[in-house]
């Protein structure tokens, strides 16, 4: 393609009438619409991590994190997230191949690979409705761990005690772990909620696209470009919970 | 779409209308997805997936086993260092950005190194108040007192 700027000459290609990049108009608005958006899930991580630090003590993932359905009283940590991921990445392998499938004008393949895209974006928002009930029964939610008067093990359960540092400051100065506690789920369910959120719009604009693929409305069109954009959007979700996976089940 | 070798003259003739047929539509000369083309990039797209799904397990590894033995700064290393790997290939294969032109990849990623300096300084910021929590007189004695 670079035959292309030289064909033409610099400057002329940026006068107007032309796509210097080779990108639609839509296609770039939704580049930079993900970049804007990719900095408000930066600047709720950064803030998480900034509370994260000026914290004495913090709650320990595989504490948290450590219960599977059907499976309680089990302690197995991050498996149940690892499913979630799973189930996040295999969707964006079924989106990216009719993303494919639509560069090749395959209605059939396009409505398939969407439809498993559907189904793995609702598989996910279940594990995470569970996700959010199990830790709700526990006590956690926005603005929970505020009371002074809070029982000090309703909460250290949450921290790893069997480091001596963790357990001497719990037990010193449980309402610094409470507040960190507080702090913790306020940002978990905000930020995993804007990320649910995220997949929830997702699935619908599927639903909309699958819709139109099965109507035929993008084959009359000529181009599939509207799942590629929707893809785009579908991608960066999963891009988002790499970040959040990170941030709260791993480090 | 570097794969795709169109001529100057198809680039103009046909961006003076939809400019989404310079994308997938009127320019894209395959059409069987039954293609050795087509089937290279599944297959492409399938080893992503793979190394997307070990990276996955090499992590949930080391957050279950080895995140309390192993010195933290390298923990936190190995975490960080497998999530940009992640994060890379998503964007580059699955978001095909790796195919666009080099100045439009710069013009989406640009703006994303400012997060070099919101991270180091925010982060600077928590590490000093809770210096500062540590050693004001005031703070601790409300400790005391609401304990």
């Amino acid at each position: 393609m670079e035959q292309v700027s030289v064909a033409i000459s610099k400057k002329k290609l940026w006068e107007g009438g032309r796509s210097p990049y080779n990108v639609s108009y839509g296609k770039m608005m939704m580049w930079f619409f993900l970049l804007s958006d990719a900095l408000t899930f930066g600047a709720f991580l950064i803030s998480y991590g900034t509370t994260r630090f000026f914290s004495a003590v913090w709650p320990d993932a595989n504490q948290v994190f450590k219960s599977f359905p059907f499976m309680e009283g089990h302690n197995l940590p991050l498996l149940f997230v690892s499913l979630m991921t799973f189930i996040l990445i295999m969707s964006s392998v079924t989106m990216v191949l009719a993303v494919h499938a639509g560069h090749y004008g395959d209605k059939n393949n396009v409505a398939k690979w969407l439809l498993w895209t559907i189904i793995g974006g609702i598989a996910f928002l279940s594990c995470q409705a569970w996700e959010w009930t199990h830790l709700h029964s526990e006590g956690a939610w926005w603005g929970s761990f505020t009371d002074v008067t809070t029982p000090v093990n309703t909460f250290s359960e949450f921290f790893d005690l069997k480091k001596e540092s963790v357990s001497a400051l719990v037990n010193v100065h449980p309402l610094v772990a409470m507040q960190a506690t507080h702090d913790f789920f306020n940002y978990f369910f905000t930020i995993t909620g804007f990320h649910g959120g995220h997949v929830t719009s997702g699935v619908i604009f599927n639903i909309l696209i699958l819709v139109n693929t099965v109507n035929g409305t993008y084959q009359r069109r000529g181009h599939y470009e509207m799942v590629e954009k929707i893809g785009l959007y579908w991608h960066f979700v999963d891009l988002v919970w790499v970040f959040v996976f990170t941030c709260f089940y791993l480090l | 779409m570097s794969a795709h070798n169109h001529s100057a003259h198809d680039e103009q003739f046909y961006y003076e209308g939809d400019q989404s047929k310079l994308y997938s539509g009127l320019m894209s000369h395959h059409s069987d997805i039954n293609s050795d083309e087509s089937k290279a990039q599944v297959k492409k797209i399938w080893r992503v997936f793979w190394l997307l799904l070990v990276v996955t397990v090499v992590e949930v590894i080391l957050g279950m086993f080895f995140s309390h033995s192993l010195p933290k700064a390298l923990v936190v290393f190995f975490f960080l260092a497998l999530t940009l790997l992640k994060a890379g290939y998503i964007v580059s294969i699955f978001m095909h950005l790796g195919d666009e032109f080099r100045d439009f990849i710069a013009t989406v990623l640009i703006p994303l190194f400012l997060f070099v300096w919101f991270i180091i300084a925010f982060l600077a910021d928590g590490s000093f108040w809770l210096h500062m929590n540590n050693h004001t007189p005031s703070r601790t004695s409300v400790e005391q007192r609401s304990n």
